[in-house]
């Protein structure tokens, strides 16, 4: 999408070729390269990428961790992960000639000693494989890991390189757990890397009906002038799960589903439905137009918090008929937890496009499916005519995942000789239209990575404003006095009867998925 | 499901006039999760005998991955009756989900006789509304171009690797093109033949360090099959046209030169090996050599680069096939003019 990403020179031979900014040569240094991240996605991201052809002809990847162990060790580890996590099998030859360009280096990472030999390594490595001093610094570690890891690197000079070649870091969230620490992380990455040589990775912007959102805005005349508060009644927004918290009990007793998801994935799709046209495609003409959105959205008085936002923690229930245990019951949960598992909250964005539509927004562990969709609920026809009884309203419906595609509720006449009127849906599936499968959204954003094509990567004011909309919220919930109440339900249903209030209050309800 | 057991069957003989209430049967008699699928209309044109069966399993295979109407004519315009029959069938598929049976529709005619002339009216007839008009030409193309016709088509996909006069027949398609005010995207499955090869040759030229090279290429070998020769003369077309080269002469060994801008020759190699349509091509810019070839598995590419007697480290990128259906999914997933093919057609033009 950047067209402004870092290609000087066009090569004449791609004409035609690829309609996408091109990768560039480069190693990958992936922090944290023993963990599940690298396993279950990053490893068999690239390997997809590199089976179809995508890759530039020199990538080497270097895994960085502290554990000993060789490289071959390292290999074979990472071609058993691919193969349980690849979303294509893996070929034998393609995984030789893959893997040959892999290496692992043994370090603390606190280590300075261990960032030096680094760095005579990435050397080497230019030479043998061709990467031309281009690196990619992935942080796949624990955030509190950042700050040595970012330290060692430039002091190690390796945040910088030579005319012609460049250095970018990939860091994952969560970008901080609140304001003050997103600022923080912030300050620790400027400190080593520019704004423009980071990359703050979310991986519902890699998914392709996200990026679809664009697209159907704006290259679609019909939905333009209908975009509004002249014409839309309300936006609901959900992201729910069915899975419990699994293994990841002790991180989010410490971050729950607000700073977990809306935070960041919830907010980022909202700005891609709310945003006005760029003036380009350009990763900074979306960004800007993203975080106006973000800036706009109402802040809430303390007070008026459990008004707008309700949480909840699931308690015993059944999923697909089977019995599953309360958030409490959970390993590495305490038994008299306050972290919110599902959260609901009608928002405003104070724009002239958006003023007084409620946004309702609602995610959530233990839910009876799983479906990330966006609806946009347009104003009733007048109540005249066909519309007097009734009740439903025109939505337009963006599924996300899964079962990605769009789909348009209208009204049609039922056959016969009496002028009944019901809703018909009309469906896209890409699954239905399209043959090819999409890639991961990992795989989407590294190739963008490495073509210096920050678009699907969040800014640091994105990541701050977002913080500061969360943090009212956090505090209100975490007030010695007057906290809002932390509503259980029983997994299986679909959220908190408060939950339903919330749209009730209004004349409206939820969505039924 | 509607009743279609055998995939690859013309499906039910239906007369001429009931095609539509006949496909409306056919969509009422389905059972289950099925859904009908269709993004593009592709006509397919042959006058090979036996011809609708063999399209009709190859549509049965892109319409996997590609969802259409599709209208498969076969014409024997030999004979001296008339004589039109049709035919209906579904193609299905379960979703990437496995949750829903995915349908694309075929009607096939078979024309004889000097009824292929109603070909316009056959196809304008059973197009699906409002989705583009793709039409796959697997014969020659003949004068006089239906003006009309033409005008509907967007893309018109042929493969110029099967014809007898390149220019004869380029000329018709150019004129038919010019008729729709230059609407019309040509597809050479010759072209998308090349699209791999293309691809990894271009890689090696990406960092912009690497351009400087461009001026010191020599010379070039491109290996192809018996057969594909026409496959290597548009690849150097290609190279010709992007480097900006003009032909200079056509030795009868095989070699063709080019002189770039500097006015510093390079010689192409076309050498004949039995394998793939391109087997390998390497090219030489000074001491540095650039190689494309084929892995031994088959369907990857091998690439390196490297100075002779260097270590080299070879990557490996999917090959493509040159089989139809692989070709034409290829060519049904790009979009957009093919302006790069015609500048390729207009440095070789004359050697095709």
């Amino acid at each position: 999408m950047n067209r402004a990403a870092e290609q000087p020179e066009p090569n004449p031979l791609r004409e035609g070729l690829s309609a996408r900014a091109v990768p560039q040569p480069c190693t990958i240094v992936i922090f944290g390269a023993t963990g599940d991240l690298t396993q279950r996605k990053l490893i068999p991201a690239l390997y997809n990428l590199a089976a179809d052809g995508d890759l530039p002809p020199a990538v080497a990847i270097v895994g960085f961790a502290r554990r000993e162990k060789s490289d071959d060790e390292f290999r074979t580890e990472l071609e058993e992960a691919t193969r349980k996590f690849s979303r294509q099998a893996v070929r034998d030859e393609i995984w030789k000639t893959f893997a040959q360009s892999i290496f692992y280096h043994q370090s603390e990472f606190e280590d300075e000693a261990g960032y030096k030999t680094l760095a005579k390594r990435l050397d080497e490595i230019d030479e043998e494989c061709g990467t031309r001093g281009n690196r990619l610094f992935y942080f796949a570690a624990a955030p509190d890991q950042f700050e040595p890891i970012l330290k060692h690197l430039k002091a190690a000079g390796l945040n910088e390189t030579c005319k012609g070649s460049w250095a970018r870091v990939i860091v994952e969230k969560p970008f901080g757990t609140d304001l003050a620490s997103a600022r923080e992380l912030n300050r620790i990455v400027r400190h080593s890397f520019s704004e423009e040589q980071t990359y703050r990775i979310d991986h519902f912007l890699g998914k392709e009906t996200a990026q679809n959102i664009l697209v159907l805005r704006f290259a679609n005349a019909i939905f333009a002038p209908l975009w509004n508060t002249h014409y839309i009644d309300h936006v609901q927004i959900t992201a729910a799960e069915t899975l419990g918290v699994e293994t990841r009990g002790g991180f989010y007793e410490g971050a729950g589903a607000l700073r977990d998801m809306v935070q960041n994935h919830l907010l980022q799709l909202l700005c891609l439905i709310a945003m006005e046209p760029p003036i380009d495609l350009s990763a900074d003409s979306i960004r800007d137009e993203k975080v106006k959105v973000v800036r706009s959205l109402r802040r809430f008085a303390q007070s008026e918090i459990a008004a707008n936002v309700v949480r909840g923690q699931y308690a015993q229930g059944a999923i697909d008929g089977k019995l599953v245990a309360g958030y409490r019951k959970e390993p590495k949960v305490k038994s008299d937890s306050q972290t919110e598992t599902f959260v609901a909250l009608r928002l405003y964005i104070d724009d002239w496009r958006w003023a007084d539509v409620p946004i309702y927004m609602r995610v959530g562990k233990r839910l009876p499916k799983s479906a990330t969709e966006i609806s946009i609920h347009f104003k009733k026809a007048p109540a005249v005519l066909f519309n007097k009884n009734l009740s439903d309203q025109n939505v337009l419906v963006i599924r996300i995942q899964p079962d990605e595609g769009i789909s348009l509720r209208i009204h049609a006449k039922v056959p016969g000789t009496s002028f009944r009127v019901e809703p018909v849906k009309m469906d896209f599936h890409y699954g239905t239209s399209f043959g090819k499968a999409s890639p991961e959204a990992y795989e989407r954003l590294l190739l963008d990575a490495m073509s210096g094509d920050a678009t699907l990567f969040a800014r640091r004011d994105e990541v701050e404003e977002a913080w500061a909309f969360i943090d009212v919220i956090e505090s209100a919930w975490s007030a010695k006095k007057d906290a809002p109440g932390l509503f259980p339900y029983p997994a299986g249903s679909w959220g908190p009867d408060e939950a339903d209030d919330l749209l009730a209050r209004d004349g409206r309800a939820w969505r039924r998925l | 499901m509607p009743p279609v057991a055998e995939n690859y069957s013309l499906g039910f003989q239906v007369e001429l006039n009931k095609i539509d209430s006949e496909l409306k049967k056919l969509w009422a008699q389905g059972e289950g999760a099925m859904t009908r699928a269709s993004l593009v209309n592709l006509a397919v044109y042959s006058e090979a005998p036996g011809s609708l069966e063999k399209n009709t399993q190859l549509i049965a295979k892109i319409a996997e991955n590609h969802a259409c109407r599709a209208i498969v004519i076969g014409a024997d315009c030999k004979t001296k009756e008339n004589r039109v029959e049709a035919w209906i069938s579904a193609h299905c598929h379960i979703s990437r989900t496995g949750s829903k049976q995915i349908c694309s529709e075929q009607i096939s005619f078979l024309l004889e006789g000097p009824c292929t002339n109603l070909l316009p009216s056959i196809v304008f007839s059973h197009l699906d509304s409002d989705l583009p008009f793709y039409l796959w030409w697997q014969s020659e193309f003949r004068e006089p171009m239906d003006r009309q016709f033409w005008a509907w088509v967007d893309r018109v996909i042929y493969d110029s690797q099967t014809w007898k006069d390149f220019r004869a027949q380029m000329r018709l398609v150019e004129s038919a093109q010019k008729e729709a005010k230059q609407r019309i995207v040509l597809c050479d499955l010759n072209w998308t033949r090349l699209d791999r090869v293309r691809f990894a040759l271009a890689q090696f030229f990406d960092h912009p360090a690497s351009h400087h090279r461009f001026a010191k290429i020599k010379k070039a070998r491109i290996d192809f099959a018996p057969g594909f020769r026409s496959t290597a003369v548009l690849f150097a077309g290609w190279l010709a046209a992007q480097l900006n080269w003009r032909i200079e002469k056509r030795n009868g060994g095989g070699v063709l030169q080019f002189i770039n801008l500097n006015g510093h020759k390079i010689d192409i190699e076309l050498r004949e090996r039995p394998g793939e349509p391109i087997g390998e091509i390497v090219l030489n810019s000074r001491e540095v050599e650039f190689v494309v070839s084929r892995a031994k598995c088959g369907d990857l590419l091998e690439v390196s680069r490297g100075e002779p007697g260097e270590k080299r480290l070879p990557q490996l990128m999917p090959a493509g096939s040159n089989d139809p259906v692989s070709l034409m999914s290829e060519e049904l997933m790009r979009g957009g003019p093919h302006h790069v093919y015609l500048h390729a057609v207009n440095c070789v033009r004359d050697l095709l």
